[in-house]
């Protein structure tokens, strides 16, 4: 089931609905989608159209109110929260909006912390975040803690976070809103060449025309719903 | 195994906090360094009070015919048989180690009479030297001496009593009690000593003569009415007793005999004690309230700082349940580590500027005299370490610790990854 065959994910009929006091939000309206291995994909679309909440639920971290949802062919809303906590360990990195490196920690401790977590063993873990840190122009922060470095540079780190640890998916969450258009750019292409040089799925969600100009499928979000899904080459 | 890597997690944690973990920590370390100190003299000084009050006549333990309590009358002595049986346990290789002294008196209650007057007195015959070994009653010689074996008609008598019969060392007067065969019988006494226990009962009514003038006058012979076990700690009470017990199991149960520990031989002194010890253990549940207080506050605090960090981590693919674990870590080891800290620096503050004694009599100006339930207390106090009360304090600061991180623990389990993850919190 979970070969790399499979989606990397998908979702079916899902909806999200926030229930606050007398009214309730449709954040997420019926969403079918399906992410294939290897897309550079971007959810558009103005804010409070929903882009958030639907990378939540395709990352695990919301539950959908009606509807599936599959990471790696893993039917995710039927699981309870400690499997649906392993899943995310093995199949799903998350990079955020800022501020998303745990401050205790190094980059490297950072950027092999799921790996960490996933057991893998330390040469290896090494090996995986050295070639990712000198791939990326990294090199030489290893041991810096977050606070010592540039909001790029964080970014960077919890890029390779995401990546090191070889998931299915990684899912960014306005990963550019945070920083200058130089620095911006710059991270894009951090990312473009992962996607193309070692396969790394990524799914955006951004209100960025640079971010969208890059990507290679781009899903706009109207009011919690798929309007267009353009697919470039 | 996630395990080790959490551990580390909450060391890094709790070394970012530096600030707030090290004043947190030297108020727990406070509070351990005080409850050691005050449980170690509280202990030290129970332990006093209940030494003073044994060796004022019923020991640790004491041996009695179940009817002698109430009126210490001759007939209800003990019989020969009992008290040579209790001789014998009392030499066997499980008791003697523990036992310090001993003291069988016949005492009994009468009338001591001079040219002034009369007044009610317990007349107490004992063995002079073991009696001596037992009691403090002839340390607190203020005229003449105590009892020496062959002061046939010597009396060692009460101050307030010597005072208000106009005795003087010399004088002769009278005692009256009612003898073996049921007859009042007067016996002649020469004063050789008197006394100031400072406690007011004992200086106002109590003499002590040879117990073989006891007998004669009473015609009860060798016989005695009690046998008090003097131990090297009160700890061992119920051992001893229960020991006793066996030994006398054939007089006990025709009701010949009865052993007493020392809560049941002096009730209100077991009372004293347990009201000082309950308003002691409110004390020091107000400085539990107090310590868990301060981990709370800063287990919780740095927990919803740090909601977002939470996020993070489950993001990663933490479970709610190794998020809550980071936390009762760090409030684990934060208590853990202080608390210790805190004991030891009790222990050896307490054993270095006290271990000695701490005189007490600083906070009893003023004060005449202290007793308790009829016993004058040495105002120094020896503090008590045990390994037990140790044991349990360092318990009970890890159970504070790990109760006052559930709460915290639980708020970080519980975050919302989503709501933590939102930008514009
Ligand atoms: N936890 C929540 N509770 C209630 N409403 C929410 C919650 N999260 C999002 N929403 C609402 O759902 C809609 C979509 O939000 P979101 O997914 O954050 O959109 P976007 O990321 O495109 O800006 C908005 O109207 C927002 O107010
Ligand atoms: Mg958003």
């Amino acid at each position: 089931m979970t070969t790399s065959d499979t989606p990397a994910a998908r979702t079916e009929g899902v909806w999200k609905i926030f229930q606050q006091e007398a009214e309730s939000v449709q954040a997420v309206r019926g969403v079918s989608l399906t992410i294939e291995r290897g897309e550079f994909t971007a959810l558009a679309g103005p804010s409070g159209s929903g882009k958030t909440t639907l990378l939540n639920l395709i990352g695990g971290l919301t539950r959908p109110t009606r509807g599936q949802v599959w990471v790696a062919g893993h039917e995710v809303s039927s699981m309870s929260s400690q499997q649906v906590a392993r899943l995310r360990l093995r199949e799903v990195g998350f990079v955020f909006q800022a501020y998303n490196l745990l401050p205790v920690l190094t980059a490297l401790e950072n950027a092999e912390f799921p790996m960490l977590l996933q057991g893998v063993d330390v040469a290896e873990r090494h090996a995986r975040v050295r070639e990712l840190f000198q791939r990326t122009g990294m090199e030489g922060l290893e041991d810096r803690r977050p606070g010592k470095l540039s909001g790029g540079q964080q970014q960077r780190v919890a890029v390779l976070r995401a990546v090191a640890s070889r998931p299915a998916l990684v899912l960014a969450d306005e990963p550019t809103a945070n920083l200058d258009s130089a620095t911006s750019e710059a991270l894009l292409d951090v990312m473009a060449e992962l996607n193309r040089d070692l396969g790394v799925t990524f799914v955006f969600a951004t209100h960025d025309g640079r971010v969208m100009e890059r990507c290679r499928r781009l899903v706009r979000m109207v009011d919690g719903a798929v309007g267009e899904d353009e697919r470039r080459t | 195994m996630i395990f080790p890597i959490l551990v580390r997690l909450a060391l890094r944690n709790l070394r970012r906090y530096l600030r707030r973990t090290v004043l947190t920590a030297s108020a727990m370390m406070v509070g351990g360094a005080f409850l050691v100190w005050s449980m170690t003299i509280d202990r030290g000084s129970h332990e006093q009070w209940v030494d003073s009050g044994v060796r004022l006549g019923s020991g640790h333990v004491t041996v009695e015919r179940p009817e002698y309590r109430l009126r210490r009358r001759i007939e209800d002595r003990l019989t020969a048989d009992v008290s040579r049986a209790a001789e014998r346990a009392l030499a066997s290789p499980e008791i003697a180690p523990h036992v310090v002294a001993t003291s069988a008196k016949l005492d009994v209650n009468g009338l001591a009479s001079s040219a002034a007057g009369a007044r009610p007195a317990q007349i107490v015959g004992v063995d002079p030297v073991a009696e001596a070994d037992f009691g403090a009653l002839d340390d607190e010689v203020i005229e003449g001496r105590y009892l020496e074996p062959g002061d046939r008609l010597g009396a060692y008598v009460g101050v307030d009593l010597a005072r208000s019969l106009e005795l003087d060392i010399g004088s002769r007067f009278v005692v009256q009690a009612q003898d073996a065969q049921g007859e009042i019988s007067g016996q002649l006494l020469r004063v050789v000593g008197i006394f100031r226990s400072r406690v007011p009962a004992i200086d106002q009514g109590t003499i002590h003569i040879l117990r073989e003038t006891a007998g004669e006058w009473l015609g009860s012979g060798g016989d005695v009415t009690n046998v008090a076990i003097l131990l090297e700690g009160s700890s061992a009470t119920a051992e001893v007793a229960s020991r006793m017990e066996r030994a006398l199991s054939e007089p006990v149960a025709r009701g010949e005999a009865r052993v007493l520990g020392w809560r049941e031989a002096n009730p209100v002194l077991a009372d004293a004690i347990a009201i000082d010890e309950f308003g002691n253990y409110v004390i020091q549940g107000f400085l539990f309230v107090i310590i868990a207080f301060g981990i709370v506050n800063t287990v919780l605090m740095s927990v919803l700082h740090r909601q977002r960090e939470f996020g993070v981590l489950r993001a990663q693919g933490l479970t709610p349940g190794q998020t809550g674990t980071l936390v009762l870590i760090e409030g684990l080891t934060l208590s853990a580590v202080s608390g210790l800290v805190g004991v030891g620096l009790g222990l050896l503050g307490t054993w270095y500027f006290f271990g000695d004694g701490l005189d007490a009599s600083v906070f009893m100006q003023g004060m005449d005299e202290l007793t308790v339930s009829g016993a004058a207390i040495d105002p120094i106090i020896v503090p008590i370490f045990g390994v037990r009360l140790i044991v349990q304090i360092v318990v009970f600061i890890l159970a504070i610790g790990a109760l006052a991180s559930v709460y915290p623990a639980l708020r970080a389990a519980r975050v919302d990854v989503t709501e933590a993850m939102k930008f514009d919190r």
